[in-house]
């Protein structure tokens, strides 16, 4: 089972088609379920509107497997970026565009930091990132202490209440940025690399590939990312505080392997963790729907992402025996 | 205070490093080093460091306490792999020690035994599905993790009326506030050590002997080193990862045993901060990721060290941000300066 730099070939889209039915009929299951109720305009609109963080945060994390890394810190730099925005708007006074850019900024500032530290130090980038997501902690904590930022920028507000024909402009945002990320590791020559290295570092060091610079760029990218779950997250939920982002580390990885992305990296699959990402958020809106005590909804989490992944040996056992 | 063991690279490491590094580079007298200068620098700050009723006796409990959390993650370090669930599988453990007090009003011995025996058998699932499936013991103890977090919650919402239990076995007070100070013999008394802290030790030196001298330990090990030539050599492997994560589960058991000890109740929030520290200990001790050797007095020292730093920032009022802040610089500090003394000592080795 080599799908190092060759991803998205006619096997690694099998899970994706899986992925898609489960998602379909889940869908469907629950709408007839609730007797409509889902398909109706707030409900569905609600229901996209908070997919869009989760999928971004999950493709945070997928970029950085594709190296074979792990980054511990995507959670808590989503809400230091999201507090340092609403800061920026806030206590320095500038326009919302600039605070925007300076979330983003400041994601890929500290992904590059997480990356270059990687890079220098050699330690395994799940301790790095463990100790980097403390400091962010401290960090994301010092912005504000307890307090609750609100009424920040009424365009960044509408923005995030806005849709576009039934969808939330801030789901469209989150797709965009999935396929953007998707054409990035099929189309780019950057991209491509980044694959070669997860997949074999050695090989990829013999074709002249820089190793160290795909670590580096993967843990950046990996940080813009969080920076764009960041203002999504400003945007969508009209108030911000030092809790933000301590419910993301879990989801960000169950996104990914649920999708089928392998953590020994070399291989990404957009589609398959978007579509765990929506899974996930079936599982979410079921509890709501249903009033069941949302502690089930991670037992089942946790049930799905360890059945995906027997799902996937067991495939693989099959592929192999057929073969 | 610390086991005196310490396990050597396993017999089979790969034959590229013949020489054994200076003494210098050994990690555990960098620790040793750095945690005497935090202590000498928080006590010239802050006198009141050094005060045994405010800050020594409680800062051995809380020594004691992630020092096993530690053992718990070096564990299965030793095989290369993780337990993400080590905090939760505590929790869950603790629960049971609860419920058997609570329900079943037995003492303190059997309520620890029933909890020690639910961590190992948590331990025991992971590590079979692990080795049935060939998963990534992360995603698995990742997916545990999640599954018992909500389990745990909903355990204590119909077993107790809210987080804890009221109750506790007769003897965990004991263990909560006396020292051995406390009991006297004649006119001898013993020192202001807290009684959790021989538990720990025992448990140190026990994690230790079976690494060490065991045959299941060093098993453990080559598997961890080299799992095909382990297997080739007639390891039955899969055994030793289904029993070093059972122990894990145990150890992470005992660990919530002295939690609760500490705090004073059982309750749904152990565990909880488990996750950093289990695996700062043993890596700051010099325990590898890749697993295949391990370090029960780095260890040891990487709990003393975690918690001096926590406890002098505490005592110099730092608030809760900076605490964070740096302790995580710190320890990023700690583990460079490890690594830069490493390959400083390597290159050393190369030109001899």
């Amino acid at each position: 089972m080599t799908l190092t730099a060759t991803s998205l070939s006619a096997t690694s889209r099998k899970p994706e088609l899986t992925l898609a039915v489960i998602a379909v009929v889940g869908f469907v299951a629950l709408a007839i379920a609730t007797g409509g109720n889902l398909l109706s305009a707030g409900t569905l609109e609600a229901f996209f509107r908070f997919l869009a963080v989760p999928i971004v945060i999950g493709l945070s994390q997928m970029v950085v497997l594709a190296v074979g890394q792990m980054n511990l810190s995507v959670g808590a730099l989503t809400g230091f970026c999201a507090m340092a925005a609403a800061w920026l708007m806030l206590e320095a006074g500038l326009p919302a565009p600039i605070a925007v850019l300076a979330a983003l900024a400041l994601g890929l500032a500290v992904g590059l930091a997480n990356g270059i530290l990687v890079v220098l130090t050699r330690i395994n980038g799940f301790i790095v990132t463990l100790a980097t997501m403390t400091i962010i902690q401290g960090l994301r904590y010092g912005v504000n202490g307890p307090d609750t930022f609100q009424g920040y920028s009424e365009g960044l507000r509408a923005f995030g209440r806005a849709s576009i024909l039934g969808l939330p402009a801030v789901f469209l945002v989150a797709i965009a940025v999935a396929v953007l990320v998707g054409l990035y590791f099929s189309r780019t020559v950057s991209g491509r690399k980044l694959l070669a290295s997860g997949g074999s570092p050695f090989a990829a060091r013999l074709s002249g590939i820089s190793n160290d610079r795909s670590l580096i760029t993967a843990h950046g990218l990996s940080g813009l990312l969080a920076g764009v779950a960041a203002v999504i997250t400003v945007a969508a939920s009209g108030s911000v505080n030092a809790t933000i982002g301590d419910d993301l580390l879990l989801p960000s990885f169950a996104a990914p392997i649920i999708g089928g992305v392998a953590l020994t990296g070399g291989m990404v699959s957009v589609t398959g963790t978007v579509l765990a990402a929506f899974l996930v958020r079936l599982v979410d809106v079921m509890q709501a729907q249903f009033g069941i005590n949302p502690r089930w909804v991670d037992l089942i989490i946790g049930a799905v992402v360890l059945g995906a992944v027997l799902l996937g040996t067991v495939r693989q056992k099959l592929q192999k025996g057929s073969t | 205070m610390t086991a005196q063991v310490e396990s050597p690279a396993p017999p089979d490491a790969p034959p590229a490093k013949p020489r054994r590094l200076p003494l210098w580079a050994n990690p555990r007298i960098g620790l040793v080093v750095l945690l005497v200068l935090l202590v000498a620098l928080f006590t010239t700050l802050r006198p009141a460091f050094l005060d045994t009723r405010l800050t020594l006796t409680p800062l051995q409990s809380d020594i004691s306490v992630y020092l096993v959390v530690g053992l718990a993650q070096l564990s299965v370090l030793s095989l290369g792999h993780m337990n993400l669930a080590v905090g939760r599988m505590a929790a869950t453990s603790a629960f049971a020690m609860g419920l058997v007090h609570d329900k079943l009003g037995a003492g303190l011995i059997v309520s620890l035994a029933a909890g020690l025996l639910v961590g190992a058998l948590l331990g025991a699932l992971a590590g079979l599905i692990i080795s049935r499936t060939g998963v990534n013991s992360f995603v698995v103890t990742l997916a545990m993790d999640f599954a018992l977090v909500g389990l745990i919650t909903i355990l204590y919402a119909s077993a107790t009326d809210g987080v804890a239990f009221p109750t506790m076995p007769s003897g965990m007070e004991a263990l909560r506030f006396d020292t051995f100070a406390d009991y006297c013999m004649g006119d001898v008394c013993g020192p202001r050590i807290p009684l959790v802290v021989p538990i720990a030790i025992a448990a140190a030196l026990l994690v230790g002997l079976f690494f060490r001298w065991s045959r299941v330990g060093r098993e453990v090990l080559m598997t961890g080193s080299n799992m095909r030539a382990a297997e080739l050599s007639g390891i039955p492997t899969r055994y030793r990862i289904v029993q070093a994560h059972a122990l894990s589960g145990l150890i992470a058991a005992l660990a919530g045993f002295l939690l609760a000890a500490n705090n004073g109740a059982f309750s749904a929030s152990i565990g909880d901060s488990f996750l950093l520290p289990s695996f700062l200990a043993p890596v700051l001790g010099g325990t590898l990721l890749v697993g295949g050797a391990v370090s029960v007095l780095g260890t040891a020292l990487g709990a003393a060290l975690t918690q001096v730093i926590y406890k002098g920032l505490n005592l110099l009022q730092f608030q809760l941000d900076q605490l964070q802040l740096y302790i995580g610089l710190v320890l990023l500090a700690a583990l460079s300066l490890d690594r830069f003394r490493h390959v400083l000592a390597e290159r050393r080795g190369a030109k001899l």
